[in-house]
C-alpha cells in the first residue's frame, strides 16, 4: 500500500493538477485574515466551508490523475480495484488534514483573533475542517469516473452535491417536516450550527461530539455505497 | 504442446446484450495467438476476463501451471505518464510486491530487451506511439510472465513501428511466453501468428493452427468435377466457378511434396494448368480473416 501511495502522491504533484485549488485555498485563506482581528469560531467556520468545496476539487483532479488505460494497468499490479482506491481516498484524506492544520494554524500563527484560540477552539476548528472535508471527499467520490462515464456529469454532479448540502443548512426547517429526511442529508448543516457558538464558551457540549461523530460515521456510509456502486459496475 | 491456460464455456452479456456465448480456448506454452473479429465482437472482453479485469457471467479460466503470471496491455495505450520507463517501472515493480534488487535487474534486462537504454531517463509523455507501446509491454513482463495479453497492439502505430514490434514479439516468444493478442485491421503479424481465433456471433467459431509447411497455389479448368475424386483427398479448393465454356475453374492449395503427382493426374485428366505458384500458406491463412 505504501508503494500505491507513493506512486499516486507523485504522480499527482507531476500533473500539477492541484495548483488551482491550492492557490485559490491559499489566496482565500490569506485575504481572509487581511483584516484583523476576528472572531475564532466564525473564522474557523468559513475556511472550513471553502476548505469543503476545495476538496471536492482536489479529490476530483486526484481520482483523474491517471491515463483511464493506466488506470487499469495500476489496478492491475495493485491487485485489487478495492486497494486502488483506497489509496487515492488516503492521499485525499492526508491532503484534507494537512489543509485543515494549515487552516488552523495559520491565523494563530499571523495573531489573526481576538483573543489567543484555546485548546477547545483549536479542536473544534479541526473536527469542523477534517469532518467536513472528509464529508466532501466521500461525496465527491461518487461523481468520480469510476462510476460516471462521462466527466462533465462528473463537475456537475460534485457542484450541486457540494451546494445542495450547503443549502440544506438553510432550508432545514422545511425538511425536518419530513420524517427521517434530515438523517438521510449530508450532515453540513451540523458543523455550521456547531461553530456558530460564541467564542467565550467554557468547554465544549457532548452534542457536539456527537453530532461530528455523525458526520463521519455519515461519511463513512458514504465511502461504503462508493466502494459497493463500484464493484457492481465492474460487474 | 502442454497448455498452459484454458478458457471453458464462458458467457459474458453487457446490459441484456450476449457478447460472449459458450467460449472455449486453450493456449499452448511458447505460442502466438491472434484473436480476430469485428468491432464489437467480444475481443476485448474476453482479454479482460482472461486478464481477470472482469468477471465472467459464467465459465470458468483454469490455469494449468501454479502461479500462472499473466501480463496485460490495454486496447488504450496511456498517452500522459509522467514518469521515465526507469521510474515508471520500478513503481509498477513496488507496487505488484517486488523487491527492490530484483525490480532494478529486471528494468535492466527489458531497457536492453526492448532497446529503450538511451531513452530510460525521458519522461514517458515525451515518447511515440511506438515506444508507449514498448513501455506497456515491459510493465506486463516485470515479473517472469507466463502469458502475454496484447489488446489491440498494433492500433495507430505506423508501418516501421509495426516491423520494430514484429520483431520484438519474436524475441518475447523467443525467451518462453506465450502470447495471445487481438488485431483488427492489420496484416503484418501474418508471419508471427502460430494460431488464429475466429470471434463471430459471440463465439469462437474457428480455430486452426498455422502450417508452415511450404505450398503451392494452382489453377486449374476441368470439364467434369468427379473426375477429381481421386485427387480431392490431396488439395484444398479455395474457390471453384463454371465458365461460360462449360470448364470449371479450380482454385486450390496443394501441399509443395505432392504437387508434382497432382499436376500428373490432372494433365492425364485433359484439365487444363492456369497458374502454379509457390505461396506463404500462413499469410493467406492470416489474411483470409479480414
Amino acid at each position: 500500500m505504501t508503494s500505491l501511495l507513493r506512486y499516486q502522491f507523485i504522480n499527482y504533484f507531476r500533473t500539477y493538477h492541484y495548483v488551482p485549488p491550492f492557490t485559490i485555498f491559499i489566496l482565500c485563506l490569506v485575504v481572509n485574515y487581511t483584516f484583523v482581528p476576528n472572531p475564532i469560531l466564525d473564522s474557523y467556520s468559513f475556511t472550513s466551508l471553502l476548505l469543503f468545496f476545495l476538496m471536492g476539487w482536489f479529490t476530483v483532479t486526484l481520482f483523474h490523475a491517471e491515463d483511464e488505460g493506466q488506470k487499469i494497468i495500476t489496478t492491475l499490479h495493485t491487485r485489487s480495484p478495492v486497494h486502488y482506491n483506497l489509496g487515492i481516498l488516503i492521499i485525499c484524506g492526508l491532503i484534507a488534514f494537512s489543509l485543515s492544520c494549515v487552516s488552523i494554524i495559520y491565523p494563530i500563527l499571523i495573531d489573526a483573533f481576538f483573543e489567543r484560540p484555546k485548546g477547545l477552539h483549536i479542536l473544534l476548528g479541526f473536527l469542523s475542517h477534517f469532518s467536513l472535508s472528509l464529508l466532501s471527499i466521500a461525496l465527491t467520490a461518487l461523481f468520480t469516473r469510476e462510476l460516471v462515464k462521462n466527466r462533465q456529469n462528473t463537475w456537475w454532479g460534485v457542484l450541486c452535491i457540494l451546494i445542495i448540502s450547503v443549502v440544506i443548512a438553510t432550508i432545514k426547517n422545511n425538511i425536518l417536516q419530513i420524517n427521517g429526511l434530515i438523517w438521510l442529508l449530508p450532515p453540513v448543516h451540523l458543523s455550521l450550527e456547531m461553530m456558530s457558538i460564541d467564542d467565550q464558551i467554557k468547554g465544549i457540549p457532548n452534542i457536539f461530539f456527537w453530532q461530528f461523530a455523525w458526520i463521519f460515521i455519515y461519511t463513512s456510509f458514504i465511502v461504503l455505497l462508493f466502494f459497493f456502486l463500484a464493484n457492481r459496475k465492474r460487474k | 504442446m502442454t497448455t498452459i491456460l484454458e478458457v471453458q464455456n464462458i458467457c459474458k452479456q453487457y446490459n441484456g446484450k450476449k457478447i460472449l456465448e459458450n467460449v472455449s480456448i486453450s493456449i499452448a506454452a511458447n505460442q502466438i495467438i491472434a484473436l480476430v473479429g469485428n468491432n464489437g465482437s467480444g475481443k476485448s472482453t474476453l482479454l479482460k476476463i482472461m486478464a481477470a479485469l472482469l468477471k465472467p457471467d459464467s465459465g470458468f479460466i483454469v490455469k494449468h501451471r501454479q502461479a500462472l503470471k499473466i501480463g496485460y496491455v490495454p486496447e488504450v495505450t496511456p498517452s500522459h505518464i509522467l514518469f521515465t520507463p526507469q521510474e515508471y517501472l520500478y513503481h509498477m515493480g513496488c507496487i505488484r510486491g517486488m523487491n527492490k534488487k530484483q525490480i532494478l535487474q529486471k528494468i535492466e534486462d527489458l531497457l536492453e530487451l526492448f532497446q529503450l537504454i538511451d531513452a530510460r531517463n525521458t519522461r514517458i509523455v515525451h515518447f511515440s506511439k511506438g515506444m508507449k507501446q514498448k513501455v506497456m509491454i515491459m510493465q506486463a513482463m516485470l515479473e517472469e510472465t507466463d502469458l502475454l495479453i496484447l489488446d489491440e497492439p498494433l492500433s495507430g502505430l505506423d508501418a516501421k513501428a509495426q516491423n520494430d514490434f514484429e520483431q520484438i514479439l519474436t524475441k518475447v516468444r523467443d525467451k518462453g511466453l506465450s502470447i495471445i493478442l487481438t488485431c483488427h485491421e492489420t496484416k503484418l503479424l501474418e508471419n508471427l501468428v502460430d494460431s488464429v481465433l475466429l470471434i463471430q456471433q459471440n463465439k469462437v467459431i474457428q480455430a486452426k493452427e498455422l502450417s508452415n509447411n511450404p505450398v503451392h497455389k494452382l489453377i486449374f479448368e476441368i470439364s467434369s468435377l468427379p473426375s477429381l475424386n481421386e485427387i480431392f483427398p490431396f488439395i484444398e479448393i479455395q474457390h471453384k466457378r463454371l465458365l461460360s465454356s462449360g470448364q470449371y475453374e479450380i482454385v486450390s492449395i496443394v501441399q509443395e511434396k505432392d504437387s508434382d503427382q497432382i499436376l500428373l493426374k490432372l494433365l492425364q485428366k485433359n484439365a487444363s494448368i492456369k497458374y502454379l505458384a509457390t505461396i506463404n500458406h500462413n499469410k493467406e491463412q492470416f489474411s483470409s480473416h479480414f
